[in-house]
Parts: C-alpha cells; sequence; structure tokens
C-alpha cells in the first residue's frame, strides 16, 4: 500500500465524484489526465489525486451511469479516453451539490459557532 | 442494482476490460511525458519522470480492478483454481488433510442424522408438540378407574385415551402367528390426528363390550397377511380364538405406541367395562392432547389437582401422577447418550481441525516467498487471506464431500447395529437437514483450520522473505508457539475422548461380571402360546404343558426342561402384593410386594438357579395339592428378616377375592436378575403354573388373558441354539397350530440386554481411536516438520559436539512437552466432563483412578511412539551434509 502524504489533504470519500461530475460539467468533455491536472491547478497542489484514486472513481461513475467515456484524439494527436457528463449524471451533480452544501453548511455553523 | 449487473458485465468481458485500463494507462502516461517534454527534458528523460510521477502502475491497476467489478467472485474463481493447482501439486498433504477431515465431518454428520432423526425430528401425528403421556408413579401404568375420572375430571385437553398391551395368536390360517398389538380406547386413535390409509378408525361405543370386535392393521402387517390386497375392509381375522372384522389400515409411516410396545402392528377396541371400578391393577398407558393455549404446566397443575382429591377419596390410589411431553417420554432415556456421542465426534472435528490447521501453518511458513511475490505485486493483506481461506475452503468441501460418502455408510451400519433400545431407529436418515449440517460444519470447520494460517501468512514480513537465502534457519517464535499450542490442544481433546471411552469400557466390564443368579449358558427359550387354539381350553391346558415338557425332555441332548410365564431380562415383569398370615393388615398401599411368576417343575433346575433352603416346585405341586410358592432370598431377608420363611403362609391380594388362598412358602433359592440387567434383583415369589386358576383358564379376571402362554426354558448338553428346530419340531408335533415366538437364548438375551452400554462403549472407543490417530498424526508431523526446519542448526550443535543422544533428547523433549502440556489440559478437562457419563456408568466412579492413569499410558506411549520416527531421522543428521545443504 502506498503510504498517504501528509501534508496534502485527502479527498473525502464521495466528494471526489462530486468534484468530477462538476469538471466535466464546466469544461465539457475530458480525459483523466486532463481532469487529474486540472485538479492540481486549482487546488494548487494541496490536493494530490494518485492515479489509483482517480481511475477507480472514474469507473465508478462511468458504472453509475453518471458519466460516459469514448476513445478520441487530443490536440496533440494522442489516443485518450474521454469522458462526458450524461443525462443522469447532470441530476446526481445538482443533488450532489445541494447536499454538499447543506452538509459544509452545517459543518461551518457549527465550527464557527462552537458546538 | 444497476451497478451490480453492470459490475457482472465488467466480469464477463473481463479481457476487455482489462484491455481498456492498459490502453488508458497508456494514453495518460504518453500524455504526462508530452507534458515533461514540453518543459524540456529529452524523450528519454521525460519517459522515465511520466513513470516515476505515475507511480506504481500495477498497484494502480488492482485498485483499479477492485472497483471494477465484483471483485471477490473473480478472485474466487482464481483462489479456487490457484488453490485447486496447490492442493494438486502436494497430493501427500492433502491426502492426509482431507482423510482427517472426512472423519472428522462424516462422523458428525452421521451421529446428527441420528439426533435429528431420532431426537429432534416431531413425531409422526398430527400436532405432536401438543400430545402427552399421563403415567403414575412417574412411569408407571394407570388403573381402570382412575383413567375414567381424569378423563371426566380434568379440563385442560381436548381428549384423553388409554392403551393397553395385547399379544393375541393368530390362527385359522396357514401360518398361526403371535402377534403384538394394542387394545384402545375409542378415542384414542382420532386424537393422534392420522387418517387411516384405507377403512375408518373406531366409531363411537365399539368399546364396549360385544361391539368390540375390530381390528385397525398396521401397513407393514397388512402387507405380510394380505398382499396389501386393496379389498380387505370387512374380511374377518381370528385372534385368540375369536374372530376380528377389519375395519382399517393405517399407513405406512404410523407407529403407535412410540414407546413401550413399539411392535404394536394391530389395534383393537378396549372394552374397560369389566375393569371399570378397578384401583389397583393398573395396566393402561393414557395419552392426552393439550387443549389450544394450555401449557404443560397447567395441565400438570390440573392433573394434580384431580389426582390428589382422588387419593383423598382412594387412599394412596394416585400418588405422582405424572404429565409427560409425548417426545420427552420417547426420547428420554436416549438423549443423554447421544447429546454425549454428538460432543465426542466434534472433539473428533476439533482434533482433525487442529491438525490440519498445523499443516497448513508449516505450508505457510514454505510458501512466505510466494506470498512475498504476490504482496509486492499489489496483492492487500485480504487478498492473501482470501487466498488462504479459499484453499482451505477447498480441503473441506473435498472433506465434506468424502466425509459425506463415510457418514451415508457410517449410519447404515449403526442402524444396523444400533440395538432394539434407540426409539424411531426406523426413521434414521441422512435428510436435508443433515446436509444443511454438513454444509454449516465445512464452512465452519474451514474457518477454523484456515484463518490463523491465513492471519500468519497475511503478516508475512515482505522484506526479510524476499532477501536471497532467507529462510530462517529457526521458523518464527509465535508460528512454534502457535504449532505447540495446537498439537498440545490435539492430545487435551483426545485425552478427554479416551477417558470417556475408558470409562465406558470399564463399566462395561462391570456389567459382564453381573452375576445373573443362573447359568445362563447352554440355555434356550421361546415362548409357546395356546391363546386361540384349542389347547387353551381349561381342560387341555395343562395336559399340553405336561406332554409338552415330557416330550422335550427326550429330544437328544436335551439336559432338563422347565417353563415360566414372564422370562428375566426377556419377558414381562409383574408386581404382586400379598398379606402375610398371623401379622395386622398393613395399610392400604404398603402391603408387602414381590415379583409374580408362575413356573413348571425343572424351571430352577434348568436355569441352575441355586436353592438355599427348603424344596423346589415339582410334580407334587398341582391343582389338587395345598397351594405353595417358592421366594427369593431378598424377600426372605425383607419378610422374615430375623426367621425361617419355610412353613409361613401368605396370600395374594385380589381385586375380588371372597376367600383367602393360602399359600405356604416351601422354598428360598438365589436372586436372579429381572427385568433390568444393572439393576439389583427385588423381592420375587415363584407360584406353580399349574395352581394358578388364571393360567388354567378357570377365571375371567383381566388378567387371565395374559396368561394364556408360558416361556419354555431348555438346557442342552452344548450350544443351545443347535436344539432349536428341534424343540419347534416338537411342538408342533403336538398341536401344529400353537406359535412359537421369541426364540433366544439367555446367552442373547443377556448380550440384548447389556447391548446399549455396548453401543456406547463401541461408538466411543471408535471415537477415541480416530482422536489418538489424529493426535499422533499430529506430534508426528509437527517434529517431522520442525526437523526439517532445523536440519541445519542440529547440523551446528553435532559439529559442536553434541552427541546423537542428546540430539534425540533435545527432539524427544520438545514432544513431551507437547504431550504433557496437551494431557494436564486434559486431565483437568475430563474431571470437569466426566460428570456428564454418570448415568451411563455402572459400578465404577467417573473419577476411576485406573481409568485415568491407563490414559495417560497410552497417550504417553502414542506421543513417545510418534515422536521417535522424526526423532531417530534427526539423530541421523550428517553434520557436513546439513551444513553444506543451504
Amino acid at each position: 500500500m502506498p503510504s498517504e502524504d501528509k501534508n496534502r489533504i485527502a479527498v473525502l470519500q464521495g466528494t471526489l465524484d462530486l468534484i468530477i461530475l462538476r469538471m466535466l460539467q464546466t469544461m465539457g468533455q475530458q480525459h483523466a489526465y486532463a481532469i487529474a491536472t486540472r485538479l492540481q491547478q486549482i487546488s494548487e497542489d494541496l490536493l494530490q489525486l494518485n492515479q489509483g484514486t482517480l481511475y477507480p472513481a472514474l469507473v465508478r461513475l462511468e458504472q453509475q451511469g453518471h458519466i460516459k467515456g469514448a476513445w478520441g484524439k487530443t490536440e496533440t494527436n494522442r489516443e485518450a479516453k474521454f469522458y462526458s457528463l450524461t443525462k443522469a449524471g447532470e441530476k446526481a451533480l445538482v443533488q450532489e451539490t445541494l447536499r454538499w452544501r447543506q452538509m459544509s453548511g452545517l459543518v461551518d455553523k457549527l465550527l464557527s459557532e462552537g458546538a | 442494482m444497476r451497478r451490480f449487473f453492470a459490475k457482472f458485465a465488467t466480469l464477463l468481458r473481463r479481457d476487455t476490460a482489462e484491455r481498456e485500463l492498459s490502453r488508458e494507462i497508456e494514453s495518460h502516461l504518453a500524455l504526462l511525458q508530452e507534458d515533461f517534454e514540453r518543459q524540456g527534458l529529452s524523450p528519454a528523460a521525460a519517459k522515465l519522470a511520466a513513470r516515476k510521477s505515475y507511480g506504481g502502475i500495477e498497484q494502480a491497476k488492482e485498485l483499479h480492478r477492485e472497483e471494477r467489478s465484483h471483485l471477490w467472485l473473480e478472485h474466487f474463481f482464481k483462489d479456487l483454481r490457484y488453490g485447486a493447482r496447490n492442493l494438486w501439486r502436494s497430493p501427500g498433504f492433502t491426502a492426509v488433510a482431507v482423510m482427517a477431515l472426512a472423519l472428522g465431518i462424516g462422523a458428525n454428520t452421521a451421529i446428527f442424522g441420528v439426533v435429528n432423526s431420532v431426537l429432534l425430528r416431531p413425531l409422526a401425528y398430527k400436532d405432536p408438540e401438543r400430545l402427552v403421556t399421563i403415567l403414575h408413579y412417574g412411569s408407571g401404568p394407570v388403573a381402570t378407574a382412575n383413567y375414567f375420572d381424569w378423563r371426566d375430571q380434568t379440563h385442560s385437553f381436548t381428549a384423553m385415551g388409554a392403551a393397553d398391551f395385547w399379544s393375541p395368536n393368530l390362527t385359522n390360517t396357514d401360518k398361526p402367528e403371535h402377534l403384538y398389538g394394542l387394545k384402545v380406547t375409542q378415542n384414542l386413535l382420532p386424537l393422534l390426528g392420522v387418517d387411516p390409509l384405507m377403512g375408518r378408525l373406531f366409531a363411537p361405543g365399539e368399546d364396549q363390550t360385544g361391539a368390540d370386535h375390530e381390528v385397525i392393521l398396521s401397513h407393514a402387517l397388512w402387507v405380510r397377511l394380505f398382499n396389501a390386497d386393496r379389498n380387505v375392509i370387512g374380511k374377518p381375522v381370528t385372534l385368540d380364538g375369536e374372530v376380528y372384522t377389519i375395519v382399517g389400515v393405517m399407513p405406512p409411516k404410523f407407529k403407535f405406541a412410540p414407546y413401550w410396545a413399539i411392535h404394536a402392528e394391530l389395534w383393537v377396541p378396549d372394552a374397560l367395562e369389566a375393569t371399570a371400578h378397578q384401583r389397583g391393577g393398573n395396566h393402561l398407558r393414557v395419552f392426552a392432547r393439550l387443549k389450544p393455549g394450555v401449557t404443560f404446566a397447567q395441565a400438570q397443575a390440573d392433573m394434580s389437582t384431580v389426582s390428589g382429591r382422588l387419593d383423598k377419596e382412594f387412599p394412596a390410589t394416585n400418588r405422582g401422577v405424572t404429565v409427560i411431553p409425548l417426545m420427552q417420554k420417547v426420547v428420554g432415556n436416549i438423549e443423554t447418550p447421544l447429546l454425549l456421542m454428538l460432543g465426542a465426534v466434534g472433539f473428533v472435528l476439533l482434533i482433525a481441525c487442529a491438525n490440519v490447521a498445523h499443516m497448513l501453518l508449516a505450508r505457510t511458513a514454505d510458501r512466505q516467498k510466494e506470498i512475498a511475490v504476490r504482496v509486492a505485486l499489489g496483492a492487500g493483506r485480504a487478498r492473501v487471506i482470501s487466498q488462504f481461506l479459499t484453499e482451505s475452503l477447498l480441503l473441506a468441501a473435498l472433506g465434506a464431500l468424502v466425509g459425506w460418502l463415510l457418514a451415508l455408510a457410517g449410519t447404515k451400519a449403526l442402524v444396523f447395529l444400533a440395538p432394539a433400545y434407540i426409539p424411531r431407529v426406523e426413521t434414521i436418515t441422512i435428510d436435508t437437514h443433515a446436509l444443511l449440517f454438513l454444509l454449516g460444519v465445512t464452512v465452519v470447520t474451514a474457518l477454523a483450520f484456515g484463518l490463523i494460517p491465513a492471519v500468519h501468512a497475511a503478516a508475512t514480513n515482505l522484506n526479510d522473505s524476499l532477501k536471497e537465502g532467507g529462510r530462517g534457519d529457526s521458523d518464527g517464535i509465535s508460528r512454534n508457539r502457535l504449532r505447540t499450542f495446537l498439537v498440545a490442544s490435539e492430545f487435551a481433546l483426545a485425552f478427554v475422548l479416551l477417558i470417556g471411552a475408558g470409562l465406558m469400557i470399564r463399566s462395561f466390564h462391570a456389567l459382564q461380571l453381573i452375576d445373573p443368579g443362573f447359568n445362563p449358558h447352554n440355555v434356550l427359550s421361546m415362548v409357546v402360546s395356546v391363546a386361540g387354539t384349542k389347547e387353551a381350553d381349561s381342560n387341555h391346558r395343562p395336559a399340553f404343558y405336561r406332554e409338552l415338557l415330557e416330550k422335550v425332555r427326550h429330544v437328544p441332548s436335551v439336559v432338563s426342561v422347565g417353563a415360566i410365564n414372564h422370562l428375566p431380562l426377556e419377558g414381562d415383569q409383574w408386581d404382586r402384593s400379598f398379606l402375610i398370615e398371623g401379622r395386622p393388615d398393613p395399610r392400604a398401599g404398603q402391603e408387602p410386594d414381590a415379583v409374580y411368576r408362575l413356573v413348571m417343575p425343572g424351571y430352577f433346575e434348568t436355569m441352575r438357579l441355586p436353592l438355599r433352603r427348603g424344596r423346589l416346585i415339582d410334580e407334587r405341586d398341582d391343582a389338587r395339592a395345598p397351594g405353595v410358592v417358592v421366594i427369593n432370598e431378598r424377600a426372605a431377608h425383607a419378610y422374615w428378616p430375623n426367621e425361617n420363611p419355610i412353613g409361613k403362609r401368605i396370600y395374594l391380594k385380589e381385586q375380588d377375592q371372597a376367600q383367602r388362598n393360602w399359600l405356604t412358602v416351601i422354598g428360598v433359592v438365589a436372586d436372579a436378575r429381572q427385568i433390568d440387567w444393572d439393576a439389583d434383583p427385588s423381592e420375587e415369589m415363584y407360584l406353580p403354573a399349574l395352581q394358578t386358576p388364571d393360567f388354567l383358564g378357570q377365571t375371567t379376571s383381566t388378567i387371565a388373558p395374559h396368561m394364556s402362554y408360558l416361556t419354555l426354558v431348555v438346557r442342552g448338553s452344548g450350544d443351545a441354539k443347535d436344539l432349536t428346530s428341534a424343540v419347534e419340531a416338537t411342538v408342533h408335533s403336538i398341536d401344529p397350530n400353537v406359535p412359537i415366538s421369541q426364540v433366544i437364548t439367555m446367552d442373547g438375551a443377556i448380550a440384548k440386554a447389556t447391548a446399549q452400554p455396548r453401543f456406547e462403549m463401541l461408538l466411543l472407543g471408535l471415537f477415541s481411536a480416530v482422536a489418538l490417530l489424529l493426535a499422533a498424526i499430529g506430534i508426528y508431523g509437527v517434529m517431522n516438520y520442525s526437523i526439517s526446519r532445523r536440519t541445519r542448526e542440529i547440523g551446528i550443535r553435532m559439529s559442536l559436539g553434541a552427541s546423537r543422544r542428546d540430539v534425540l533428547r533435545m527432539v524427544l523433549r520438545q514432544a513431551i512437552l507437547q504431550a504433557i502440556v496437551g494431557t494436564a489440559v486434559g486431565v483437568v478437562a475430563s474431571l470437569l466432563l466426566v460428570r456428564l457419563l454418570t448415568k451411563l456408568l455402572y459400578g465404577i466412579q467417573p473419577t476411576d483412578p485406573l481409568t485415568f492413569a491407563s490414559v495417560i499410558v497410552v497417550l504417553g506411549a502414542a506421543a513417545l511412539i510418534a515422536a521417535l520416527i522424526p526423532a531417530r531421522k534427526a539423530m541421523h543428521i550428517e553434520p557436513l551434509l546439513a551444513l553444506r545443504s543451504e
């Protein structure tokens, strides 16, 4: 088992799926490498995804029918699998976003007021 | 759900998925490399950097795969294939392990099959759990007047019926036969809730005198007597000389009564008017069905109220009236031994598990490198454990398969060997319940012996194992301890089983040493019944039996001959109370009583039952002579403690006796065993049959119909069995219509009476022998393995000056230490557990020191022998070869 790097934020179970869905919604279809790179850029390297986490998440989402993958070419004419959001994925994103907002709001509240 | 199918689909398209995965990773790497190249690295350097930054490809793949499919299923099949290959590659290990497990699982399944069929499966009546039997003095039969009062005065039962044993002669056929049946009240069969196969049950009113000549046949009797003729209803049969009309045939599985009179094959109505007012002469067994919602306790309370009231009204007639669930009465005596056997086979299985577990542990140690490689390639700890457990499951499944075959054969053998005492023995099968049990045991077994080695395997330290030559001279200490623990527990378990078997053997030996009081060798016995034949007539009966004795006496190689109504061990046993002349009348219920038997002259001489005082019954004592009685020593001590009983007079208490028939005590004979082999004889009296009006057919009393037979006893000069056909021919030369039944030698009768302890001894002996063998294999296996691992160490020791004796001592010490620890635990466990055996033992204490000492010796010897073979191997290790072998 690869050991975790303590300085980086471990991705919360379930939130990775949400992040991927949101990314695909705003950026359109993307391949796994692009998703990984983009994630790293946005999080300013705080969020380190290891490949072992990203791929299972993609497979999971594909099996749930939230995204679908198709092989295509990159700008540099490389072969890659491009993932895009499905109808079901759109719906799931709305629900998951709502839930995340509620959750994070609750946690914020608890943290600021002192439970 | 959707996800499940998607996973399943990917499982089927596994190769495609696998290709997709590689392709995607490749593309990812290519893109990474591109980025690095853009940063100015050379293609080669960029490629390397991409790899580095990506991380472990195989690990990523493995994680991906786990997510991708229902991985366990795929893993399971893979593990199964892998495990099968592994087992195939070491046939010796596989054979021993499978055999050990098969013995354990097979024995458990067979015994469970018996327990399930006998103890767990409900009786074959409607709602059998609502049926009870009501008995007097906890276990005795009931008088008619009491039955009527109980039936009419209680409120807890929907119906209460009664049955009376009846064994009539079937005549007016080509083959006269002595049959076993029951007389039943009209309401008894309906309350059981079983419909007849053909015809009907008894109608109300048919249990009245004059209307009571109907008969219902069992399925087996119908097949035997009438060839399963479907037109049998309405046909006549002659029973004890009277014509009965067949009104019904019961279905094949119907048996009644389930305890006592279990061989009954026909049922007739029981007209009870004649005895309706009797509160003595207990002869009925009472059965009832609880009303819905009424508990056993409520029924017992109800019954106690009624019987308490009756006991006040008719003193000493209603004591200890007990409501017992029918099932409990049926299996009550066999429950303890059967559960003990189940416990014993459980021990055998535990030993087998311990055995296989330490064999697996040893294998695990040898497979450390293999495991390390798998872990390095990304197999998680769970994967390694599941791989090992799958292999265990495969082993257990093979064991179960062989065990199942063993159980089938074993059950057949058990039923064949099982003495008739096991109730419901005919229902014993390996059914679905037993198969489910087998499956359950298999899985539990696999976990039991597989889990420890699997966890150990998973804990393998990667680096140590992969290091070149890193096989370790001395095996991991914890693993070693674990194996020692396993072998020690095998010894402890085997010890307990051996104690059980040893106690049974000692107890059985004590039973064999019992002096029956008579000489049983070379004596043949058979029941000759005149009921329903022309010999039954009171004018013919004495002449018939006299002629019979006279003719048999002249059969070649017959030494002597006599007859008795109830043969010891084999026959019925009646108690009768009497009064002694010149003593004040005792209070009701406290009269002296004794076992009551009728004999013909020659009985005591033939049985060689010694005369202690006075004289024996002989030809003089016939109907015209004054009444006489012979008593046993116990009766003499009990009733004439300080005087000579010879010449004293008694009379039997009869129900409706106008005048007293005085009997003079003429002799005292030795005590003879009675109905139970292991019970001390009680007071007993012998009366001349030829002086007994009931036997002579001169009365119409209720016991007269039970007196229409005598048991012939014939002493031969050689094996009594050889006399059988000659004696039978002699009976039939006088009257071919007189049926003969229950032909048995006295030695055979004793063997039958001790069949239960013999059976228990054989089973426990067998199980403990298997246990001992497994434990010995265990210690051998562990020693052998440990020596093969320590070859180099021993080589070093020897080259440093250890003598071969030292090596031998070192190895033996390890083995003996294991045996001693195991034995010590075994002694403690046995002392705690032997209490359970108390009920089954005769004549010895469960803590019998001789048994404990013998078992310690046997187990010690087994350990020594098992350890000696590997120890000798160790002794002959060549130091130089051993050192070079690395």
